[in-house]
């Protein structure tokens, strides 16, 4: 018998073996029918929720991991289809000694191969340092410091490249993470502000294309994309929180399949009745800066305050 | 059967034949954390692999 096909199960579309098994609609399918499976979803997932529009420019934040990789090959893949959509891509280069360096070299590789065009922009240019000298003596602090400034520097970056749109390359893991790591850190408000709902006007939009598609299934397509890389992972996430709630809720989702996407449904609801009531208080601007900002300083120059900058 | 794990370890797995869902959990592997490759093509989790097989597992490792 056929090397590939001994003990495999066939695909439910064709005759070609499996390359996985969809638990949820027990279903299997082969490379070819997986990887056109997974593109109509992040099709469906972007006009459903009318995430890009005609005439749009999107920054698509690159890191050279493999979310945003497999999130820009799709998306420069899917885009010419729709009328006049512009893609940009964009690294930040936070300023990671030992891992930093190779993942930029394959943000940039990765845009240039594409034909897109392509900015980095580094910490030391918008804060004075490095996210290393930043954070030294507070390296358990390392995630959230960083995501902070990440954030800032993501909407920098998106302002000067003129974007409508801010898209990054969350997954259903990452999104179902952030909905469980903000309801044990009992912070509602939080889980509804890293959405695409506060826009306003005031900021660009963010959307998370792959909010439903699994990080297993994104390592799949990867790989059947011949782009997996054994790219060095960032030194800090061993402080995370949430390393430990990624290994829990993992478990949790193979004994009960499901999980991560009823916790995106959970995020859905609050958002649908809450988006209003708590973004109904006027926005203040801070007082360093001038972004806008919910106290007298926003969250980034008070934690550079605090960082003695 | 012979297991190549991510960190290049390797195992013969005796109890073959056995489906990759079976030998990932006896290595206390989730296989929702990994990828299985034979030969170098992927491999569904049901797979039925025997005692001639070579399978590679791929950690997912995270990365942005
Ligand atoms: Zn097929
Ligand atoms: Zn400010």
């Amino acid at each position: 018998m056929n090397q590939k096909v001994r003990g495999a199960s066939l695909c439910s579309r064709c005759d070609e073996p499996a390359v996985v098994f969809q638990r949820d609609a027990r279903r299997h399918l082969c490379a070819v029918h997986f990887m056109a499976d997974l593109e109509s979803r992040v099709t469906d997932t972007i006009k459903t929720r009318r995430m890009i529009m005609e005439g749009d420019r999107v920054v698509v934040a690159i890191s050279g991991g493999k979310d945003s990789t497999a999130l820009l090959l799709l998306l420069s893949r899917l885009l010419p289809a729709w009328q006049n959509v512009q893609l940009i891509a964009i690294t930040i280069d936070e300023g990671i000694a030992g891992y930093r360096e190779a993942t930029v070299k394959a943000a940039e590789d990765l845009a240039h191969r594409l034909g897109i065009e392509y900015h980095c922009i580094a910490f030391p240019d918008l804060f004075g340092d490095s996210l290393d000298v930043l954070l030294k003596g507070r390296e358990t602090l390392a995630c959230s410091i960083c995501g902070i400034l990440r954030r800032k520097a993501l909407v920098v970056a998106a302002q000067r490249a003129g974007a409508t749109k801010l898209a990054t390359g969350h997954n259903l893991d990452d999104e179902a993470q952030s909905v469980f790591m903000n309801a044990l850190r009992g912070d509602l408000p939080r889980l509804i502000r890293n959405s695409g709902a506060d826009s306003k006007g005031r900021f660009i939009p963010r959307i998370k294309p792959l909010s439903f598609i699994s990080e297993k299934e994104i390592a799949a397509y990867l790989v059947l994309k011949n782009a997996w890389n054994e790219l060095p992972e960032c030194p800090y996430t061993r402080y995370a929180l949430r390393r430990e709630v990624r290994s829990i809720l993992s478990d949790f989702e193979y004994r009960h399949p499901g999980t991560m996407l009823h916790l995106m449904e959970s995020k859905e609801k609050i958002e649908r009745s809450c988006a209003g009531p708590l973004f109904s208080a006027p926005l203040r601007t801070c007082r360093t800066c001038g972004d806008p900002s919910s106290g007298d300083l926003c969250q980034v120059c008070l934690l550079l305050r605090s960082l003695g900058r | 059967m012979k297991l190549i794990l991510s960190d290049h370890d390797e195992r013969i797995i005796e109890h073959c034949p056995a489906t990759v869902e079976q030998i990932l959990l006896e290595a206390g592997i989730n296989p929702l954390d990994v990828l299985v490759s034979r030969n170098g093509n992927l491999i569904s989790e049901d797979t039925v692999v025997g005692d001639e097989d070579e399978i590679r597992v791929i950690r997912i490792a995270h990365g942005g």
